[in-house]
């Protein structure tokens, strides 16, 4: 079968685009690709949103490339969004570094990258330069908004501040909020880029970036993503020499592969972009943010009453029974918020060995769920 | 196809929906496909949310637009708020359930009324089946062998009724009846011997 191709495009925003933070940036682009456009057919849309270190590119090939997109077997035809029936839409973050700006894109002020002088952005930054995208494409309706990791936070809040918009959302193993735990291994992730010379105070853009920094915080990423018990069958003990000597270099299996995620990560990846997206992910708590801004009259008033826009909507929660960087419980305490706002809410959750990173890899089960899941909203219509 | 387990579950089903008020809302515990809950969310518009164990019993809900919770109903209902429900219901589930005393005392603590069907194992064709066979067979145990059967739980519906009392529980109704048949009946004489099925209303006591 021949390889179907997408191309990353991009969108330029010349009005100054408003942060939470209060500060602006103009202009603003927002890489995102789409998948299954079909000129002349009305086709629903899905939303696709990326985990911390994803982009835009979420299936398909890019032209000469060996590798597909980073949830290639969920998007396609026939797969979990399939193709055939929905336009499925993907956008890179704004803060990140494949294609949308962040702190390592030029500054029109002063020609040079914004490194530092880039400002704070939040999880609901990066939704609203969606919804700017998604006005600028026409599209003011979708069937389903998804994510997992991080990409399961901005559904939430997308979802959450525009209701009216989605008829459903799918979470996969994320959270509301993080808890001290999950705030402290990326803090120490911060930490190690930050404590490496060559970061220079986010100075680093055309000079050696900080390299040894950013690979340690991916190799504690790692760490994290996957379960101990997925760790022990694939790697144990395994080394490849057993010089005793040679404890200044990778020896254990384990070694060698947390090794070649983080020297792999160094060369796609910015680490002023890993500092700032990380902060926004820490600083996510969906129940305050949507309680404060009044947009979504907040949870106490909301919880036990009904609120009509919210009765007709659905969401799916997925969760994995080894992912102990997102523990399922996290992902209960979703099910409860939503139905607590007499949103349709229901709650999945994967036996698996694979870890966090299961929403990546174990698209299988959560083809047969997603698939379900969407074909009943067709006869919801 | 109308298959036994069809027939019976559509007897089941009929008496349950007599006694759900329109507009209700329903925890269906061990749902299944779906099936009792789409009906009541049908005829009795109901707000209705399953729990199910079974991830392929999940997709069958979530295809039929039922809301759906995983979970093992053993571990608790901590999951819901005090007298989150006006129904909680338990059909066909008390046979494979470790604790029934701890997910009763959970039914009333989330939802007003339980609503649980009971397989009468003091039903006179079970008794006639172990005098002659010396032994249980799949007709009592509905599934599997002795060894690996989920069914765990062999409770006549006069023993089920004397054990509400230890656990503060009120009988508020009940059907008694046979499930291929379309005989029931609320009276309880003779029906320990008789009905093959019970269907109780249940609340806490007050």
């Amino acid at each position: 079968m021949q390889k179907p191709l997408v191309e990353t495009r991009s969108l330029l925003l010349d009005r100054p685009f408003h942060l939470e933070s209060g500060d602006s940036i103009s202009p603003l682009t927002i890489a995102y690709e789409i998948y299954g456009e079909d000129p002349g057919t009305e086709k629903q849309v899905i939303l696709i949103e990326h985990a911390l270190s994803g982009s835009a590119h979420a299936a398909f090939y890019h032209e000469g490339e060996t590798k597909p997109g980073w949830w290639d077997d969920m998007i396609g035809p026939g797969k979990a969004f399939d193709t055939e029936h929905y336009r499925v839409i993907c956008t890179n973050v704004i803060g990140g570094c494949n294609g949308s700006t962040g702190p390592s894109s030029i500054n029109p002020v002063t020609g040079k990258p914004f490194a530092l002088s880039f400002p704070p952005i939040t999880i609901r930054d990066m939704t609203e330069a969606q919804r700017a995208l998604l006005a600028q494409l026409g599209i003011d309706r979708i069937r389903c908004i998804v994510g997992g990791s991080m990409g399961g936070m901005q559904a939430l809040q997308f979802f959450s501040d525009y209701p009216d918009q989605f008829d459903s959302f799918i979470c996969i193993a994320s959270t509301m909020r993080h808890s001290a735990q999950q705030i402290a291994f990326n803090e120490v992730g911060r930490r190690a880029i930050m404590a490496d010379p060559r970061w220079n105070g986010g100075n680093y853009y055309g000079d050696i970036p900080p390299e040894g920094g950013l690979s340690v915080a991916r190799m504690i990423g790692h760490i994290t993503y996957i379960s101990e018990h997925m760790m022990q069958e694939k790697f144990g003990r395994i080394r490849k020499d057993k010089d005793l000597r040679a404890i200044f270099r990778p020896s254990f299996e384990v070694e060698h592969y947390l090794d070649y995620q983080g020297v792999s990560f160094v060369r796609r990846f910015d680490a002023n972009s890993y500092l700032y997206i990380t902060s926004a992910i820490d600083n996510f708590d969906l129940v305050t943010s949507i309680s404060g801004m009044g947009r979504f009259r907040g949870e106490s008033r909301a919880r036990g009453t009904r609120l009509t826009t919210l009765e007709t909507k659905k969401g799916l929660v997925i969760s994995f029974t080894s992912d102990w960087l997102y523990p399922s419980e996290q992902s209960r305490a979703i099910v409860r918020f939503f139905s607590g706002l007499n949103v349709g809410v229901s709650y999945a959750e994967i036996t698996t060995e694979h870890g966090h990173d299961a929403f990546l890899t174990d698209h299988e089960q959560q083809t047969h769920l997603i698939r379900s899941f969407l074909e009943s909203l067709e006869h919801a219509q | 196809m109308d298959s036994p387990v069809n027939r019976i579950s559509r007897h089941t089903y009929s008496l349950i929906e007599d006694w759900i008020e329109p507009g209700s809302r329903v925890l269906d515990l061990g749902c299944g496909d779906g099936a009792l809950l789409d009906r009541l969310i049908e005829r009795k518009k109901v707000e209705g949310i399953g729990v199910e164990i079974s991830q392929s019993m999940i997709v069958r809900c979530l295809g039929r637009g039922i809301s759906v919770y995983q979970a093992d109903i053993d571990r608790g209902l901590s999951q819901w708020d005090d007298m989150t429900f006006d129904y909680v219901i338990l059909n066909d589930t008390i046979q494979v359930i470790s604790r029934p005393h701890e997910v009763m005392n959970e039914m009333l603590r989330v939802g007003r009324y339980a609503i649980i069907s009971v397989s009468n194992f003091g039903y006179i064709g079970n008794r006639i089946r172990i005098f002659l066979e010396g032994r249980m067979n799949t007709a009592i145990r509905t599934t599997g062998a002795w060894h690996d059967t989920p069914v765990i739980r062999f409770v006549s519906l006069s023993e089920f009724k004397t054990s509400l009392r230890e656990i503060n529980i009120t009988l508020v109704d009940a059907w008694y009846y046979v499930a291929h048949s379309s005989i029931h009946s609320r009276r309880s004489f003779l029906s320990n011997l008789l009905a093959d099925q019970g269907l109780f209303k249940l609340k806490r006591e007050e």
